[in-house]
């Protein structure tokens, strides 16, 4: 093995991934090449850079918070956040959907039913009289008194001449 | 891959004994994720508890902003949870948890406006970098500055290379994990980090030639 063929092993060597018949040629270059051996340990001084900082703060109450928000339909933002439901999302969310779906059609039956009220209240008001008072008018035939009295008279002078009245004959011995 | 709650004290125990853990914890997963299938609220807020700081120490590798870093977690356990039933186990819940949270950080960038990737270069054609020797944080320098010098120089780096060194200096993470969230070889993953440590190298060297050994 020479360096071209060591330099790129090292790191994974000092992570230990190299599997053994990778890693003896190579333990074999380094204990005969310095400049190796000080490539290995500049890979050993970079990894002190890597230190693990302190613990992420997590806010209280987070996984509850999360938990709410998922089993209530929320699939966050994102190329995935901008179809709220998908096709293979969990049954719950899909429960979540038709239930949604469900009260929006009720409510939507609601509305038009109290349009369709609205409507036939406000047809019916449209046959009904105007006005503050009631009054019971036929129009059809309106004659005044005079003309019907009138009427009456020539009735009774025509009749005679088309049936003369005969006595009532009483018919008892 | 690894359960997610691994700590650097728990990499010394015997082999046996953690895989047997690894096994334990990711039947626990597939049970609670069961459990949040059939409608427990409180299962899914256990696996967020479970993994919350792992993924809130990911996000902190892409913004400053606490406010955006919450975000971005929430983001990924909503998107999750709405993805839940095509988790089929053939990875840990972790690894496929921790994917769904790298390509989240990745879209917020974006939608924040700051291009993830601000080089078109592809890292694995690149020639190989020369050796650059490069000396360690001082033995007095504070724990948060060498952070906050680390944390300049990442957010230097071309995503590619930011994304694949967090994995690996901050969250221990195994190659072949890598590999499985990234879904690249483990070929892939080697060349990356290799290129990646030496782009970091470079980075800091320039913002502080002082830690320059030549």
């Amino acid at each position: 093995m020479d360096c071209r063929q060591a330099e790129p092993l090292i790191p994974s060597y000092l992570d230990g991934e190299l599997s053994e018949v990778r890693a003896a040629p190579l333990r074999r270059h380094l204990l005969d090449c310095q400049p190796c051996r000080a490539g290995a340990q500049g890979e050993k001084n970079l990894k002190r850079w890597f230190a693990p900082a302190a613990a992420a703060a997590i806010p209280a109450g987070f996984a509850a918070r999360v938990a709410r928000r998922a089993f209530a339909g929320d699939v966050g933002e994102g190329p995935l956040g901008d179809v709220v439901l998908r096709p293979h999302a969990a049954p719950q969310l899909r429960a979540v959907s038709e239930e949604r779906t469900f009260q929006f059609v009720l409510g939507l039956t609601a509305a038009a039913a109290l349009l369709v009220i609205a409507l036939a209240v406000s047809m019916r008001s449209w046959n009904l009289p105007s006005g503050t008072s009631l009054r019971a008018t036929d129009s059809r035939d309106q004659i005044s008194v005079d003309d019907a009295i009138e009427r009456l008279d020539r009735l009774n002078r025509a009749e005679p001449a088309v049936a003369p009245a005969r006595p009532v004959q009483d018919r008892r011995p | 891959m690894d359960s997610g709650n691994r700590t650097p004290q728990e990499g010394v125990r015997e082999p046996l004994v953690e895989a047997t853990l690894m096994e334990s914890v990711q039947a626990e997963d597939e049970s609670l994720v069961q459990e949040t299938l059939a409608g427990s609220h409180a299962s899914f807020q256990l696996l967020v508890e479970r993994y919350q700081d792992r993924i809130f120490s990911l996000a902190r590798h892409y913004t400053r902003s606490a406010v955006e870093i919450e975000d971005l977690v929430q983001d990924t356990f909503l998107k999750a949870f709405s993805r839940l039933d095509t988790f089929q186990g053939e990875s840990s819940f972790f690894t496929w948890l921790y994917r769904i949270a790298v390509n989240t950080m990745l879209d917020g960038l974006k939608r924040r406006g700051r291009s993830p990737v601000r080089t078109v270069e592809d890292p694995e054609i690149l020639a190989t970098p020369g050796p650059t020797r490069i000396s360690g944080p001082s033995a007095d320098m504070e724990r948060e500055e060498i952070a906050r010098i680390t944390h300049a120089v990442l957010e230097d780096l071309p995503e590619i290379f930011r994304t694949v060194l967090v994995m690996r200096e901050f969250e221990e993470m195994a190659y072949q994990d890598i590999a499985e969230v990234l879904q690249i070889s483990i070929g892939t993953v080697e060349s990356r980090l290799f290129r990646a440590r030496a782009k970091f190298k470079d980075k800091l060297l320039q913002a502080h030639p002082e830690f320059g050994q030549e």
